[in-house]
């Protein structure tokens, strides 16, 4: 047991969203009037409200302790590289190389060992994934990597 | 058009070839993902957001609405032969559906629960074009601020009713709301917080929002899960026919259920999960043996099962003649129409008959279907669960991105769902509801549109929401319902 961190600064987050949200729309939209709203009403309302809700939150739960959150960094690390990996690469390396670099990176936490199941995996996916897009779909999209 | 006219209507536009293929997909694939542990119907449906651009709107909706009620039914089947519910509507079915199983039921618990799902569904249809035609008449006299006044019940009734910890729903409803304000203001031509980005002019990709926060956030969840690892299940299917006692035991509770589901899913805010936890302690409590519960009482599984699947079908009654979704499948359902264009409200029945009809005849066909298929099938869903996440979560990742990219072109989008994965990651570790945020953000711009409405026809006089009776009617509710929790704090200390 420790002290409930994710209320704590979820909610302090929060709130620090909400309050800059409010202070940006306040400063930048014009707010109008109750009868005729402009386009800073609505989120200047929204970022006090998230700014209170935060602080509900995150207050109380100081004083409390709870159960630590399992957070697991690799893994979210490898899968949130694999797509930008696939937005970068996207243009350069066509969709095959794309596909197949992105499969062996999303593969990496994976918790079964060795590498042959992994490059048939990429190789695999990347086949499927040209056939429906490609092929099928019809997208237009380059398939192969540019050499030039 | 009258109601027999209208469901002959439909069948005839249902039947046709090109809308029963994609209502096949549609009930298939549900089930599938209900199955899996793990990725819910939220997830596929966003998954398979992009894929709708390719075909009618009509198509589409009937293809996601069998995702939804699909996984229902593969939920049940997940929920008892492992006691790991697919779906989050099924999880009651584990307390009596599992020990079923154990005890070499497993074949009639099945049973049980698709026989239960097809008569809750049954039912909600029947309810749901009553409801239907009387809303689309009602309809006519709401006004903006009866309508801001419904959303506002719906959103607080979301965040308040069956979670531990309404602030945080609150919250959650709020930051969605907020993310919905992104964009250009349809009501002044505004840019509001889009920092010089151009792509962010229409907004927040509702794809991208929705892929990010429950694909991503799902895959990164499930990466090294144990539950997730092979399942080796030994099930005895050897007697799929229930006793006669079971059949005598099911009816009553099936009955029941399905007008406790009918009720609860037309109802802004509450819904099919609520529903089957609302069933199943009702069986409980009326029983006259309720010790029977929790070992193996078919009627544990006959109420949830068509609670929540005739929640399913009446809460597209709301989302359909008023344009207001009741929970954020609702939500993200309706998103998929306003991508094609269309946006739903009391004219949808006389002007898209196709739409609305053929829906309607799209639940009685895609729960035949599932019905007549999912029985015989039982074998391949159970060897689906076998294949490992390992080989599985890859290729979801690539379809996920490929999908976003498809809708704009965008590698930002992409982008944007990495940024969004993360988020919804941190989200659902400190257990702030991702679904909320998203109930939100789809309700976000209606709210705030009519809101204004409302204020400008009553020259900022606030007195509009209590002085026209819908509106008082909903501010009343949304009161109590914020009462509730304070009152019951309140109970609890004048006891103790």
């Amino acid at each position: 047991m420790q002290r409930d961190w994710p209320d704590i600064f979820g909610g302090l987050l929060l709130a620090i969203l909400g309050a800059g949200a409010a202070l940006w729309a306040a400063m930048y939209y014009d707010m109008g009037s109750l009868r005729r709203m402009g386009p800073g009403f609505f989120p200047v309302l929204l970022g006090a409200a998230l700014f209170l809700l935060g602080l509900v939150i995150a207050l109380p739960a100081l004083g409390r302790s709870a159960e630590p959150p399992k957070i697991e960094p690799a893994t979210a690390l490898a899968v949130l590289a694999a797509i930008v990996i696939f937005a970068l690469s996207l243009s350069r390396l066509g969709l095959a190389g794309a596909t197949a670099i992105t499969v062996l990176v999303a593969s990496l936490p994976a918790p079964r060992k060795g590498w042959v199941w992994r490059i048939v995996l990429a190789l695999g996916v990347t086949m499927l994934t040209v056939l429906v897009f490609s092929v099928g779909l019809r997208m237009t999209l380059p398939v192969w990597p540019r050499l030039s | 058009m009258t109601t027999w006219e209208g469901l002959l209507f439909g069948i005839g536009f249902v039947t046709q070839p090109e809308v029963l293929i994609y209502c096949f997909l549609g009930v298939v694939l549900g089930t599938f993902v209900g199955v899996l542990p793990g990725i819910g119907a939220m997830a596929a449906i966003s998954l398979l957001l992009p894929i709708t651009y390719y075909i009618t709107p009509e198509a589409a909706l009937i293809m996601l609405a069998g995702v939804y009620y699909g996984a229902q039914y593969g939920g049940a089947v997940a929920s008892i032969l492992l006691r790991l519910p697919g779906t989050p509507q099924s999880a009651v079915t584990t307390l009596d559906g599992y020990p079923m199983a154990q005890n070499g039921r497993a074949g009639v618990a099945l049973f049980t629960a698709m026989a239960s799902s097809f008569v809750g569904s049954m039912i909600g249809i029947l309810v749901l074009v009553l409801l239907a035609n009387w809303l689309s008449r009602a309809a006519t006299a709401f006004g903006a601020a009866d309508y801001a006044a419904m959303m506002i019940l719906g959103l607080v009734a979301a965040s308040t009713i069956g979670t531990a910890r309404p602030a945080k729903g609150f919250a959650m409803v709020t930051l969605g709301l907020l993310l919905g304000c992104i964009g250009t203001d349809v009501n002044s031509g505004a840019q509001r917080f889009t920092f010089g980005q151009t792509e962010l002019l229409d907004g927040i990709n509702l794809v991208a929002l929705a892929m990010g926060l429950f694909g991503v956030a799902e895959v990164i969840a499930n990466v090294r899960n144990p539950d997730r690892q092979s399942v080796a299940a030994r099930i005895g299917l050897r007697r799929l026919m229930p006793s006669r006692d079971d059949l005598r035991r099911m009816v009553s509770p099936m009955l029941r259920g399905s007008a406790l589901g009918s009720f609860f899913g037309a109802l802004p805010g509450t819904g099919s999960t609520l529903s089957s936890f609302l069933s199943y302690s009702m069986e409980r409590r009326i029983a006259r043996q309720p010790e029977r519960f929790g070992k193996g009482a078919v009627e544990g599984v006959a109420g949830p099962e068509s609670a929540n699947n005739s929640a399913a079908i009446t809460a597209f009654a709301p989302t359909l003649t008023l344009g207001i979704p009741g929970d954020p499948i609702m939500a993200l359902l309706l998103g998929a129409l306003v991508i094609h264009g269309i946006q739903p409200g009391p004219m949808m029945l006389e002007a898209r008959p196709e739409m609305f009809w053929g829906l309607v005849a799209s639940f009685g066909i895609g729960n035949l279907l599932l019905l007549v298929l999912n029985l015989p099938l039982i074998g391949i869903w159970v060897a689906m669960l076998r294949i490992p996440f390992n080989y599985l979560y890859p290729a979801i990742l690539v379809f996920l991105c490929l999908g976003v990219y498809s809708v704009r072109g965008l590698s930002f989008d992409i982008m944007a769902v990495a940024g969004i994965g993360l988020a919804g990651y941190l989200l659902a570790i400190a257990k702030f509801s991702p679904a909320l945020l998203l109930l939100g953000f789809v309700l976000g711009p209606l709210i705030e549109t009519n809101l204004r409405r409302a204020f400008l026809i009553s020259r900022g006089d606030p007195m509009i929401f209590l002085e026209r009776p819908i509106a008082a009617g909903f501010v009343i509710s949304t009161v109590a319902l914020l009462l509730l929790p304070v009152w019951k704090a309140w109970r609890r200390r004048a006891h103790a």
